[in-house]
């Protein structure tokens, strides 16, 4: 939906405030650091990222996943739902919802299993466990807690508004943005600001990369520059925690911290994750 | 599928002639999904089928002389706020669009069953990959009976177009056989021979990329422009009595003109002289009259059921009687209403291509009752009724 973002539900109720973000993640952050709970994030992110290519959906699907998965996430436990299972739901509900067309079941879950033990059995050795039926039920638990708000305004429009509003030719700066959004799927900006404005933070890490000066245009623009700098410093936070950290190595460890469902992570077929209390009902359809 | 986008958009849209969405429920053991919507008590299919029974039996009915100027102006601007936040509704036809009864809102027009609409800025796919068939045949544009690949807002423009017609006349205007509806094949010769009876055949100056079309061939081999020269909107139009130097002719022909480029968009058509023309349109279509038309039945929950297990729903269903035959269109709307012992006036709606199921509302879980539903439609979707196996949503 290209329509108008500030009648969106994006912007009426999936903009959230810093302070409720840190409040609801409280009980996470009593066992793990704020350090490590990036990382876990980002570490699903790029497990979302890397089963949309497999499954050949456009960034904008992956996108939408990304953004469902941190809404779900900004309200619950990493232990209500287990992300294994919570990231390939997201991609299945995004593509639908961005008219990709339905992935199918058996496609879905054969791609967590390739991707699973190609790329991710330094964190996950087992085989992957989930099942469609989990799949279906989790989604209808994504569903609700999103209050069924499935459109997602991203800053890769606005961004492209931007760049030819001050120059037709400038390809670089427009590359360079387009990967510093992506990149800001993995900081919690997308929860917290207008994608207008994380387009504009892009923009400006992007000038300052490429050393272009466009002080002159941000200046003409009646934007908050405040907050332009506030995103601007959390994507740089992201680079700075990049620099010294080598998730392959490391993540096996943080994972092992994560809070968990209560019983069995790795539940059998064809039976639920077994929160106990989240997801004790069976689903009945396949 | 399509119960997905369309929570998705419908939780998005806003606007006082589209259909809005009050709430949704989720119940997660059976996997439904029921939409909560307001309730509308009339529908352009029931208003033109009592004005057409009316006319059969040389009945006047008192309603404002503008009434279809009334009606015309709000289905466009709903439209226009549609296609503004790039929605199109690709099913438009006079079942969908609704009209309020008696309250506060008392003879607005609401655009209703979004279900096939999608968004269009940016097609990922083309769109006549996902769904084959999707404009009732009737109000289907000649580009789309064409082959035409993409759906654009003047498809949804000529089906108001067909609409306004049949408000004007009591008559679908391109009313065709109807038989087999799931064809995959877009090109269905019937409806064309129709528009063309009553348009004339197009012709090379006035539609030129007709010649594009992917269907052009076949139309050259099965059609003889030579069999619709004396063929013209005009003459139909005369025929019941629509004068050709009118306002509503002039706007009917743009609205209804073949080549999709040069019809118009529904902003221009809101601005026609029309719209400006004394009487104007009014907010409330009805204008203070008393509205002639009955109102909805209801169902039952125990007709409900004997409904679903005789398979003999056009008898049972509310408002239903002689939807299947008189008018070759299938039934629109089942209503039904709880028992006054469990939820007085609750009332559920579901759209022809969603399925009814026994359940009820208080199947979904006990928060729904403390809603109040006295004011709405609750249609239901579900993906148990599905015939490919795989989930709708």
């Amino acid at each position: 939906m290209a329509g108008n973002f500030w009648q969106s539900s994006h912007y009426q109720q999936w903009l959230l405030d810093k302070q409720d973000l840190i409040r609801e993640r409280q009980s996470d952050l009593k066992v793990l650091s704020e350090e490590d709970y990036q990382k876990i994030m980002i570490f699903f992110a790029n497990f979302i990222q890397a089963l949309g290519e497999q499954l050949k959906v456009r960034q904008q699907v992956i996108a939408t996943a990304t953004v469902y998965f941190k809404r779900f996430y900004a309200r619950n436990s990493l232990k209500s739902i287990d992300p294994w299972l919570m990231a390939p739901t997201c991609i299945f509900l995004a593509s639908k919802v961005e008219e990709f067309g339905v992935i199918s079941n058996s496609r879905l879950v054969s791609t967590c299993q390739t991707v699973v033990k190609n790329k991710f059995s330094h964190a996950y050795p087992q085989e992957y466990p989930y099942r469609i039926s989990n799949v279906l039920e989790c989604e209808f638990y994504l569903l609700e807690m999103m209050d069924c708000c499935l459109v997602v305004y991203h800053p890769y429009r606005p961004l492209t508004q931007f760049v030819s509003d001050f120059s037709n030719t400038d390809d670089t700066i427009l590359a360079v943005a387009w990967r510093i959004v992506n990149d800001s799927l993995r900081t919690d900006v997308c929860l917290l600001y207008p994608p207008y404005m994380i387009a504009l933070a892009a923009l400006h890490i992007a000038c300052v990369i490429q050393q272009k000066d466009l002080k002159s245009w941000f200046a003409e623009l009646s934007v908050d520059m405040d907050k332009i700098l506030e995103i601007t410093k959390q994507i740089l936070k992201l680079y700075e925690l990049w620099k010294n950290y080598d998730e392959k190595k490391e993540i096996s460890a943080v994972l092992n911290n994560m809070p968990k469902a209560r019983t069995s992570p790795t539940p059998p077929p064809n039976q639920g994750p077994s929160d106990g209390t989240q997801m004790s009902q069976t689903s009945q359809s396949t | 599928m399509s119960a997905c986008r369309e929570i998705a958009l419908l939780r998005e849209l806003k606007h006082p002639n589209v259909i809005s969405l009050q709430k949704v429920f989720l119940s997660h053991t059976d996997r439904k999904v029921w939409l909560l919507f307001d309730y509308a008590e009339h529908d352009l299919w029931h208003i033109i089928k009592y004005h057409r029974s009316a006319k059969a039996n040389k009945k006047t009915i008192n309603v404002p002389k503008n009434m279809v100027k009334s009606l015309l102006y709000q289905i466009l601007d709903g439209i226009h706020y549609l296609h503004a936040n790039w929605v199109l509704h690709r099913d438009l036809k006079p079942a969908n669009i609704l009209v309020m009864g008696e309250g506060t809102e008392r003879g607005r027009v609401k655009i209703a069953d979004m279900g096939f609409a999608r968004l269009f800025n940016a097609p990922l796919k083309p769109l006549a990959d996902l769904d084959p068939v999707v404009v009732t045949f009737w109000y289907r544009a000649p580009e789309l009976l064409l082959g035409a690949r993409h759906y654009t807002k003047a498809i949804d423009i000529w089906a108001i177009g067909c609409i306004f017609a049949e408000l004007l006349t009591s008559e679908p205007i391109f009313h065709c056989r109807q038989e087999d509806i799931k064809t995959s094949n877009p090109y269905h010769h019937d409806q064309l021979d129709r528009i063309f009876t009553v348009m004339g055949f197009p012709q090379e100056k006035d539609w030129e990329d007709i010649r594009k079309m992917p269907e052009h061939n076949t139309l050259m081999k099965d059609f003889k422009r030579s069999s619709y020269v004396s063929c013209n909107l005009t003459k139909y139009m005369e025929k019941h009595r629509v004068k050709p130097d009118s306002k509503a002719f002039h706007l009917l022909q743009k609205l209804l003109t073949m080549d999709p480029t040069k019809r118009v968009t529904s902003e221009q058509a809101m601005n026609d002289p029309y719209f400006q023309e004394d009487p104007k349109p009014s907010s409330d279509v009805f204008e203070g009259y008393p509205i002639p038309y009955p109102k909805r039945e209801f169902l039952t929950d125990e007709e409900e059921d004997k409904a679903d297990t005789n398979a003999s729903k056009q008898q049972q269903g509310g408002g239903g009687n002689d939807q299947s035959s008189a008018h070759g269109q299938p039934p629109t709307k089942r209503v039904r209403v709880m028992p006054p012992a469990t939820t007085a006036g609750t009332s559920m709606v579901t759209s022809e291509y969603q399925h009814m199921h026994t359940g009820n509302v208080q199947g979904t879980g006990s928060n729904s009752q403390q809603i109040n539903f006295t004011s709405g439609n609750m249609s239901q979707t579900s993906n148990t009724s599905s015939t490919n196996g795989q989930p709708r949503f």
